[in-house]
């Protein structure tokens, strides 16, 4: 084992000794309460889902099956957007999984980290892949405290938050009212600015960070240039690609 | 809004439950099986910062999707807020709260 990205074994401090040496147990639960600002980050949210989907015909059941299989916050949304406009399902299904293109870029990331999975440890960490767990378990990766234990432990409380808050809000909506007076509204961007703080580890992660930022604005304005228009969903895909393929070019003594 | 069928709503749960885990699983199944080369590694090390920054641009700057002026809208304050907490306490918990709290107060003003 050669690759750069185990060299931080070699470094692990007195916290990261303990994190990683518990049992499989005790390493899963450490996941699950770094995991609990997603947690309440998604339970409003879930909550708003479930309330919407009820207004757009599902049942309570069907609500909260929809986000114990999907776990997709915006593409979900835009599902339920999309069926309310009268598109059919076949409309709905494209429009999220476009969404829900950048999990590839996710996946494709976390890959080289957890290349000693069992395939049923894996195929848990790909189904509870969402930004947050994403930002979470990488932020813990790069501290070199993070275990396939604990990302489960991620992925576990993200997941239960976003169901429960799911089947709350649907169960609930007629007693709940507008979540938005609670700042729910702004869990998901608040919860995107403290790791992209987490994330940023030195002046160039800052850099690529705010450049990314600016594409991202900039490629609304494509259709003015005489550019074919996007979807907004590739806007963060597009600029991510973008910002990370110009710095690696750049910095290439990394 | 026009009425969703069962037939409709039951093909799109099934349908974004598949899509959904086939995006999300594949790469790491096959991808975690071979060694990557350097140069993809150092690119793949940029693709978290550049993601979050896109997210926060767009989340903060264009909520639900359009353009809001810089000055009535009150996640540009919150979002740095929760920035400096977190920088200061390193709390996801914290800093996601204080960013809540902060924006739901400046909306009131705003």
């Amino acid at each position: 084992m050669s690759s750069p990205t185990d060299t931080q074994d070699t470094h692990t401090d007195a916290a990261a000794a303990l994190a990683l040496h518990g049992t499989r147990r005790q390493r899963f639960m450490r996941g699950a309460r770094l995991g609990i600002p997603i947690l309440l980050g998604y339970a409003p949210v879930g909550m708003a889902f479930g309330i919407l989907a009820r207004q757009g015909g599902f049942s309570t059941f069907e609500a909260t099956v929809c986000s114990a299989t999907a776990i997709a916050g915006a593409g979900q949304f835009i599902a339920l957007s999309v069926l309310g406009s009268g598109a059919g399902a076949a409309s709905a299904l494209v429009a999220t999984a476009v969404v829900n293109l950048r999990y590839l870029l996710f996946s494709t990331t976390l890959a080289p980290h957890v290349h000693s999975a069992r395939p049923k440890t894996l195929a848990w960490l790909g189904f509870t892949l969402t930004d947050e767990t994403f930002a979470v378990n990488v932020a813990d990766l790069r501290q070199g405290t993070a275990t396939l234990a604990s990302m489960s432990g991620v992925g576990a409380i993200a997941w239960t938050g976003w169901v429960g808050g799911t089947f709350l809000g649907a169960a609930g909506s007629a007693l709940i009212g507008d979540p938005a007076r609670f700042g729910v509204g702004f869990a998901m961007p608040a919860m995107f600015s403290a790791l992209f703080v987490a994330l940023a580890e030195d002046r160039r992660h800052i850099v690529v960070g705010v450049v990314a930022g600016a594409l991202c604005l900039l490629l609304p304005l494509a259709p003015a240039l005489g550019l074919p228009e996007l979807a907004g969903s590739w806007y963060v895909v597009i600029s991510a690609i973008v910002a990370a393929s110009v710095a690696s070019a750049v910095w290439r003594d990394e | 809004m026009s009425e969703t069928t069962a037939t409709a709503i039951w093909t799109v749960i099934i349908g974004m439950a598949l899509t959904n885990f086939a995006l999300r699983y594949l790469p790491l199944a096959v991808l975690s099986r071979v060694k990557l080369p350097a140069p993809f590694l150092r690119w793949l090390s940029f693709v978290p910062i550049s993601v979050m920054g896109a997210l926060v641009a767009s989340e903060v700057l264009r909520p639900g999707g359009s353009w809001t002026p810089p000055l009535g809208n009150p996640g540009i304050a919150a979002s740095a807020l929760t920035m400096a907490v977190f920088a200061l306490t390193r709390s996801f918990l914290g800093a996601t709260l204080a960013g809540m709290a902060s924006f739901v107060a400046l909306s009131a003003f705003m």
